[in-house]
C-alpha cells in the first residue's frame, strides 16, 4: 500500500511483521535445501541440526501470530489493512508445515544410506528439490515486494512438481516390483516424492494469500 | 431486490455560497442499518438532517434535488414538516432528554400528534415504547423521576423511546454513541439490530468498527460526494475506491 498510515507506527508493525515472514522463510528455505542435500549424503549431526531447526521456526510461527493479534486488537484495521495483517498468520502457518516435511524428509537419509536408491530416482528427487525452492524463493520475493504475478508464476510453478511427483510415483512403483532392486528404497524415494509435493502445495498456498492481500480475491476459496 | 423506503436523486445542499452536498445518488432499503461514514465536514450529518428537513432550521440552508420517502418528495410544499419528523424520528449526538419525567418524554410525541385519545392507550403505548428500547425493566418503578436523572446511556435509550412511540417508518441517528461508555454503547448497538426488524436506520458514526458491526449498507462521504454505497461487509474487507480504502484504513490526509 503505497499511501501511508496516518498512525506511522501502524505501517511500521506490519512491515516487521512482513520481516519476520522474511525471516522465517529464508530459515525453512534453507532447513529444506539442507534436508535435500542432506538425503542421500547421510550426516547423522546435520540431521540432527536440521531437526532443531524446527524449534527456531515455529518460535518464528508464534512470533507473527502473537504480533497480528497485537496489531489487531490495537488498530482494528480493515480492508487491505486487515487482510495484509491476516495473512502472515496463514503465511507462518504455510511456511512451518514446509519446515515439518523438510525435517521429515531429513530423517529419511538414514534409510537411503541403508538402502540406497536407484541413481535415477536421486536425480529426480533432486530435480523436484530444486524445482520446489525455486518456487519458496520466489514466493518470498513475490510476499516482499507484493507482485502479484511473480505469485501467480509460483502457482504455475507447481505444476511440474506435480508432473515430477507422478514420474517418480510411477517408476518407483514399477522398479519396488522387480526383484533386482530394493524395494525399501523405492517405497521411500515415493515418500521422498510426496512430501516433495506437499512442500509445493504449501508454497503455492502463500502465493494465494500475496493474491489475497493486494486483490481481495480468495483464490482458495474459490477452487 | 427490495424497493427503496427513501430515494435520493440529484440532491445539492447549500450553506449560503458555499454548498455542502454534491448530486448525491442513493436508495436507503427498509429494515436495514444504513451507515454514513466520512471524515468531517464531508456532508454526512448535512444529508441525514435532510431527510427530516431539520436543515430547514438553518436560514441559509438550501436544498435542491428530489428526496422520496415512500415515494413522497419530502420537500413538496404540501408536506406538513411535523407529519414528517413523526415519521422520521431523531436521535442526537447527546442525550436531550426534555426536563420532564421519564413517562413524559416519551408521551410527549404521543400528545403533540394526537396518536392517543385514552389515558390507558397512553400508557400502554409508553410501556411498549420503553419496552422496545431496552429500557422499561429499569425504570418502569420510577416512571415519574426527571429523564435527565438517568445515566448517559439510559437517557439515549430514552430517546430511542421518545422517537419510536410515534412509530416513524425511519429513524435518524446522528453519532448516537458517541457520548458513551463502552458499555452502554454495546447495549444501543444491540438495540439497533433489533429495531430494524421494525424501521429503517440511518446512522452517521464516526467508528469504523461500529459501522461494520450494526449497518448492513455502508455509504462513503468525502467532501460534500458520496463516493461509494453498498453492502457493509464490501466496503469495509474490499472497497472499489481508493478513497474510501485509504479512508477506512486510516490511510487519508
Amino acid at each position: 500500500m503505497e499511501t501511508p498510515h496516518i498512525v506511522k507506527k501502524f505501517d511500521k508493525n506490519l512491515d516487521k511483521i512482513k520481516s519476520v515472514i522474511l525471516e522465517m522463510g529464508a530459515l525453512v528455505a534453507r532447513q529444506l535445501e539442507d534436508a535435500s542435500e542432506v538425503l542421500f549424503a547421510y550426516d547423522k549431526k546435520e540431521v540432527r541440526r536440521i531437526t532443531e531447526l524446527d524449534l527456531m521456526i515455529n518460535g518464528f510461527h508464534k512470533d507473527v501470530h502473537s504480533r497480528a493479534e497485537i496489531l489487531i486488537v490495537r488498530r482494528q484495521p480493515m480492508a487491505f489493512d486487515l487482510r495484509a495483517t491476516l495473512a502472515p498468520i496463514e503465511v507462518a502457518r504455510e511456511l512451518e508445515r514446509v519446515g515439518d516435511y523438510a525435517k521429515t524428509m531429513a530423517a529419511f537419509a538414514e534409510t537411503f544410506d541403508e538402502s540406497p536408491p536407484a541413481s535415477e530416482h536421486i536425480a529426480l528427487i533432486n530435480e523436484m528439490s530444486a524445482a520446489v525452492l525455486v518456487m519458496l524463493g520466489d514466493v518470498l520475493q513475490a510476499y516482499l515486494t507484493g507482485d502479484i504475478e511473480l505469485a501467480a508464476n509460483v502457482r504455475a510453478q507447481d505444476l511440474s512438481v506435480d508432473i515430477l511427483n507422478d514420474k517418480i510415483r510411477d517408476s518407483a512403483t514399477k522398479m519396488a516390483g522387480d526383484s533386482t532392486h530394493d524395494a525399501k528404497a523405492c517405497i521411500y524415494v515415493i515418500l521422498v516424492a510426496q512430501k516433495l509435493e506437499r512442500v509445493g502445495d504449501h508454497i503455492t498456498n502463500v502465493s494465494r494469500y500475496i493474491n489475497q492481500v493486494y486483490t481481495g480475491d480468495d483464490l482458495k476459496r474459490s477452487l | 431486490m427490495l424497493d427503496p423506503i427513501i430515494s435520493a436523486r440529484g440532491v445539492n445542499v447549500f450553506y449560503g455560497d458555499s454548498q455542502a452536498l454534491f448530486d448525491i445518488e442513493l436508495d436507503v432499503l427498509p429494515n436495514k442499518v444504513t451507515a454514513l461514514i466520512g471524515p468531517s465536514g464531508c456532508g454526512k450529518s448535512t444529508f441525514l438532517r435532510s431527510i427530516n428537513r431539520m436543515n430547514d432550521l438553518i436560514p441559509v440552508c438550501r436544498f435542491e434535488g428530489e428526496l422520496t420517502l415512500s415515494g413522497q418528495d419530502i420537500y413538496d410544499k404540501s408536506v406538513d414538516v411535523v407529519a414528517l419528523r413523526a415519521q422520521v424520528g431523531m436521535v442526537f449526538q447527546k442525550p436531550n432528554p426534555f426536563p420532564k419525567s421519564i413517562f413524559e418524554n416519551v408521551a410527549y410525541g404521543l400528545r403533540i400528534h394526537k396518536m392517543c385519545t385514552a389515558k390507558s392507550e397512553l400508557q400502554d403505548r409508553v410501556e411498549w415504547s420503553l419496552k422496545s428500547a431496552g429500557l422499561w425493566e429499569e425504570v418502569s418503578h420510577r416512571l415519574d423521576e426527571p429523564g435527565n436523572s438517568l445515566s448517559g446511556g439510559q437517557q439515549q435509550r430514552l430517546c430511542i423511546a421518545r422517537a419510536i412511540a410515534v412509530q416513524p417508518k425511519v429513524v435518524l441517528m446522528d453519532e448516537p454513541c458517541s457520548a458513551l461508555d463502552p458499555i452502554a454503547t454495546a447495549v444501543i448497538e444491540d438495540l439497533i439490530d433489533s429495531l430494524r426488524k421494525d424501521y429503517t436506520i440511518i446512522i452517521v458514526t464516526h467508528s469504523m468498527q461500529q459501522a461494520a458491526r450494526i449497518s448492513q449498507r455502508t455509504a462513503f462521504f468525502h467532501l460534500g460526494k458520496l463516493v461509494e454505497f453498498g453492502e457493509t461487509k464490501t466496503i469495509f474487507t474490499t472497497p472499489k475506491d481508493e478513497r474510501t480504502q485509504n479512508y477506512i484504513t486510516g490511510r487519508i490526509g
